[in-house]
């Protein structure tokens, strides 16, 4: 590895992106230089923001090393998040042949459905890793069943298994690890957009929303929260730690405090290693801890169904909240996942969804400082609490 | 067997806990297909427990080894499954595609026979015949086998491109191309076949269309290997060869050990002249896949440029035993050597041996144009006729060879007529593959001299590495700089060193040689002339003397004394039109871009003789010495000894039996120097008058 190499490397870990870019460009000045140095520079100028000013190096990249697959995944995110989402998902199906993700690559022996008509076949969709990804990207089941007419056989998660059911628009359900029945066809569930051809005018897509509460949960929680005074706001400050941008996406309680301002009434619906933190609110805030009460997905969905929003960092919750189509605010970090595109308060996966997003790497107090002002507004005071909310979709 | 009920016990949780072994396989079957590898190999290994050595389980478990990449693995697996009695023949018909895959051919060979012997009409077991067949050299039955199979099978696109692919290597082009476009029409998004229809593109020269096919079959698979090797055989082929390695790079970037990669890595870095890397790089291919004749003749290539003959020899003997495909390319490569190693029996007994098993040789049909004289009713010459006539469509270079090839023979025949139709289109058909600017040239070469007028030189003269080892010979290509070298080498305290492209490269490293002079510090020089002694010093073998003939040198000769005081510089010279035409009737190994266009090689010369004239009143006596060729025809020891006195050593005999000195010489000129000094090199033009007029217009010579 070259002495630059290594330098920009350990720029990019330290986060100095703007002194990693210009040791790069001065590296790369001749307009050649090693692929190594192209792709950091990508990333350093795509890491500060701007990331359509990335997208030519790394398609330059992806052209002259066609079979390098992690440069293709670095395109995939960076053309998803720009809205390009033809090249994207095409650019996305080779999330599976990276050196970290070849191992849990699943060969499946049957061909993968190319999107067209096969009336008369089986189509097995199996879920992936990401419980937030099943719950956004379900939606496409009863679509692929439509364009295919074949009979659909969707493989899910255990723990998201009733919800799945109750969704209906495929013909019969599995459980991942158990033996599907005989199929002829499967498509990986994040493959649905590239075999259809998923565009950003497609969505949210019908029905939305496409996901219910059990009633008789919902009867229950809407007992154990009547005497709360609204609005009921759901507060989730924390991802899976084992995500790859985990430092990055989550966030802390503490953080929270200045919501307290606005009288509301704060849930912790918070699962994970941090949800103890819920015990110990910051000052001021009412914060009632749901966390130990929560079983499984059944109970967080009819908590956000009883609830008047969930102000959230970007985690499962969120999209389970926009396919029961509840209200949520969702604080993003700088740089945010695909799934979130660049710049826009809203979000064409989900209406009733507002996002907040950081004004610079790491800025959560100027997220924070927004949502105070915005639930200021969405209940002025002297009127906290007495009407059931529901949040008027942005745009 | 398939009636066989015995009870395995199955801790597969979501499964009943007794099954039948039939229950057991249908179920291990199910979960693969669903992509459950674990489930599927715990009832395998059930079954195997009950019934060590049943054949099915043994199989499902070799095609998963097979999925996850352990073809090894596979292959262990698959052979005992084999071993049953009552064997699927579908069991055979895959260990012969692994086998094949790890270059096991007489074994896969072997299990398809079987396979088909079994059960004549499995067309997979036809097609993985007849590609083993293919590989091992056995192209008419492969074509059988595989016509077998699309006789079966119209609509197997598969079938349809391993036919196209032996009938491209039978040499038919045109058959071939069609079984591609079949292939493609039945299977658009089939990235093999776009990758081999690229590859038969270049073959017939249409880089662009060939690149572009090759680009689709890389947007279907990224990782397609064989698509890396084509695109950078296309850019070899157009003489790209940084573009070339950048497509190896990118193979071998996620495929570090692909023989076939690193192969052809080797062979595009003997095309830039960097024999050490690509020794390097082939013996790694060669560790890599030992039984691959792709990987040894890379090796045999890169040994040869690097001057090691007999290491090549091995390494061309062995891919010569091997058989398959790379056969005759090691027999031309053989010969080469055996030619440059002065044992010319040896050579014409491989080239006519590869033209008796592979009659449209134009590669081996060139050099054996060189090593005979021919009359006009030389049978042979009819046979390269046949070739190069409409009847037969050849490969862009090969068709290219032919050419050169029948120019020489009907040369030698005195046809000049013929002789310049077939060069005009030989010339015309290599001046396609690349891009050449005379102009440029003219500039750049008039540049040099601009820069390093005779003040300057003066100014610059002093420093440098001391060393009177250093003889360059110099001149334009074809002057007679081999012969003079080889003069020279036979004396006891002499070594011919061959062309060296030390002298450019260390050039080129400051720029290039304009540029140097700009830069010549007398620190600069030192350090220049070191690195070239230095490499010198590893060819030399103790020596007082060493000759580097690189004709090129005379754009540097200039710059030579500033960087090696001692150094002593032959320029040689022929007449214009001799070395011109000498030049237009060669197909060059190495880069000679100005030859193919008579115009452009007129201009060139002109080019040369101005820059010459400048260090003629540059360059100080003692250090520079002109010989004609034609003089030291006519008076052989006259001239040695006038050169070995320059060079300052004492008088030796051998010089004057140059012609018996075992020692290599690789240059086009390599069968001449084998000769005592005839006249037929001189003059040798005039009956050509005719046919070189637009040469000696650009020369600006008069009508004689």
């Amino acid at each position: 590895m070259s002495q630059v190499e290594l330098e920009a490397r350990n720029l990019i870990a330290q986060d100095r992106l703007a002194e990693a870019e210009a040791l790069l460009r001065q590296a790369l000045a001749s307009g050649s230089g090693a692929a190594s140095l192209w792709r950091m520079l990508g990333a350093a100028i795509r890491g500060q923001g701007r990331v359509a000013e990335a997208r030519p190096i790394q398609e330059l990249l992806v052209d002259a090393m066609p079979g390098d697959l992690s440069m293709r995944f670095d395109l995939a995110e960076t053309l998803l998040v720009l809205g390009e989402f033809e090249r994207g998902w095409r650019e996305y199906h080779y999330r599976y042949q990276m050196p970290h993700t070849t191992r849990i690559e699943r060969k499946v022996q049957k061909p993968r459905w190319d999107g067209r008509p096969i009336p008369g076949k089986t189509l097995l969709i199996h879920d992936e890793q990401g419980y937030g990804d099943t719950f956004q990207f379900m939606r496409m089941v009863p679509w692929a069943k439509a364009r295919s007419g074949a009979r659909v056989v969707l493989e899910i998660n255990h723990e998201m298994h009733s919800l799945a059911a109750r969704m209906g628009g495929f013909d019969a359900i599995t459980l991942r690890g158990q033996l599907p029945p005989t199929f002829d066809e499967h498509c990986e569930m994040m493959s649905l957009p590239m075999a259809m051809g998923l565009k950003l005018e497609d969505l949210p897509g019908s029905p939305m929303p496409y996901l219910t509460a059990d009633p008789e949960r919902l009867a229950l929680w809407r007992d154990r929260l009547k005497d709360l005074p609204r609005p009921l706001v759901c507060l989730v400050w924390a991802g899976r730690p084992t995500h790859l941008n985990d430092a990055r996406r989550s966030m802390s309680l503490p953080m929270l405090a200045p919501l307290a301002s606005s009288g509301a009434t704060f849930l912790s619906i918070q699962k994970g290693p941090t949800e103890g933190l819920a015990t110990e609110p910051p000052e001021g805030m009412t914060l009632v801890n749901l966390s130990p009460e929560i079983r499984d997905f059944e109970d967080t969905a009819a908590i956000l169904t009883v609830a008047d929003l969930l102000i959230s960092v970007d985690s499962s919750p969120v999209h389970l909240a926009g396919a029961l189509g509840r209200p949520v605010w969702v604080m993003l970090p700088f740089i945010p996942d695909w799934r979130w595109l660049m710049h826009r308060e809203d979000t064409p996966w989900y209406p009733a969804h507002r996002l907040f997003r950081q004004a610079s790497p790491g800025d959560w107090d100027g997220v924070v400082r927004k949502m105070v002002q915005a639930l200021a507004e969405r209940s002025p005071p002297g009127k906290t609490g007495q009407r059931r909310g529901s949040v008027k979709p942005p745009r | 067997m398939s009636g066989a009920k015995y009870q395995v016990m199955n801790t597969t949780p979501q499964s009943a806990p007794g099954l039948s072994i039939d229950q057991a396989l249908a179920q291990a079957h199910a979960h693969w297909d669903a992509g459950q590898n674990i489930p599927a190999e715990m009832l395998c290994q059930q079954v195997l427990a009950v019934w060590p050595g049943q054949s099915d389980a043994l199989h499902l478990l070799g095609l998963m080894a097979y999925a996850f990449g352990n073809v090894d693995l596979a292959i262990d697996n698959l052979r005992r499954a084999c071993q049953a009695p009552r064997v699927a023949p579908v069991y055979l018909s895959n260990l012969a595609e692994m086998c094949r895959q790890r270059g096991l051919l007489a074994e896969g060979e072997e299990a398809a026979r079987r396979a088909v012997g079994l059960e004549p009409t499995l067309v997979g077991a036809w097609n993985n015949l007849g590609i083993i067949q293919q590989e091992a050299g056995k192209l008419e039955e492969s074509l059988a086998s595989l016509t077998r199979v699309v006789g079966l099978k119209p609509d197997d696109a598969l079938a349809r491109n391993n036919l196209g692919n032996t009938l491209k290597r039978l040499g038919r082009l045109d058959e071939a191309r069609q079984q591609y476009e079949a292939a493609l029409a039945l299977m658009p998004n089939y990235a093999e076949a776009h990758s081999n229809l690229g590859s038969l593109l270049n073959d017939l020269g249409r880089s662009d269309e060939a690149l572009a096919s090759i680009r689709r079959a890389m947007d279907i698979n990224p990782r397609l290997a064989d698509a890396y090797i084509n695109a950078s055989g296309v850019e070899t082929a157009r003489r790209r060869y940084d573009d070339a390695l950048r497509w190896i790079d990118g193979l071998l970037s996620f495929a570090p050990l692909h023989p076939g990669g690193l192969a052809a890595k080797a062979s595009v870095l003997v095309s830039m002249e960097r024999p050490d890397q690509a020794v390097d790089v082939a013996l790694q291919a060669v560790s890599a896949a030992p039984q691959s004749g792709d990987a040894l003749l890379a090796l045999g290539e890169a040994l040869h440029a690097q001057g090691q003959l007999d290491q090549a020899l091995l390494a061309f003997d062995k891919a010569i035993a091997l058989g398959g495909l790379t056969v005759e390319k090691a027999m031309i490569n053989r010969a080469s050597v055996k030619t440059e190693q002065g044992d010319k029996e040896a050579a014409l007994a491989d080239l006519k041996a590869v033209i008796e098993r592979f009659p449209n040789s134009a590669s081996a049909w060139l050099p054996l144009s060189d090593m005979k004289k021919f009359k006009a009713a030389d049978p042979d010459i009819a046979r390269m006729e046949r070739l190069a006539g409409p009847g037969v469509l050849l490969a862009r270079s090969e068709a290219t060879a032919v050419r050169f090839a029948l120019g020489k023979a009907w040369m030698d025949a005195g046809d000049a007529e013929r002789a310049f139709e077939h060069l005009n289109e030989g010339n015309r058909m290599m001046r396609e593959t690349f891009a050449y600017d005379a102009d440029e040239t003219s500039r750049w070469i008039a540049s040099i001299g601009q820069a390093l007028d005779a003040k300057t030189f003066k100014r610059l003269s002093g420093g440098g590495a001391p060393s009177d080892a250093p003889v360059f010979v110099i001149g334009v290509p074809r002057s007679g700089t081999t012969l003079l070298e080889q003069i020279l080498a036979s004396h006891a305290a002499v070594h011919g060193a061959g062309e060296l492209s030390a002298m450019r490269t260390l050039t080129d490293a400051y720029g290039g040689p304009a540029a140097l002079v700009s830069a010549l510090t007398p620190d600069v020089a030192t350090q220049i002339g070191r690195d070239y002694l230095a490499e010198i010093a590893k060819l030399g073998g103790g020596k007082a003397r060493v000759v580097d003939k690189m004709p090129s040198n005379f754009l540097l000769a200039g710059l030579i004394p500033l960087v090696l005081p001692g150094a002593h510089i032959i320029h040689v010279k022929r007449d214009p039109v001799d070395t011109c035409l000498s030049c237009y009737s060669k197909l060059f190994a190495r880069e000679q871009l100005f030859t193919y266009d008579l115009t452009e090689l007129g201009r060139f010369y002109r080019d040369y003789e101005a820059i010459m004239a400048h260090w003629r009143k540059v360059l100080p006596a003692d250090r520079f010495l002109e010989v004609q060729y034609e003089a030291v025809v006519d008076d052989l020891e006259g001239q040695a000894r006038r050169m070995i006195e320059f060079i300052g050593l004492p008088w030796d005999d051998a010089v004057l039996d140059f012609h018996k000195t075992k020692r290599r010489v690789r240059t086009a000129s390599v069968n001449q120097v084998r000769q005592p000094l005839f006249n037929t090199s001189v003059g040798r033009w005039k009956p050509f008058a005719k046919q070189l007029r637009p040469l000696t217009d650009a020369l600006g010579l008069l009508e004689p």
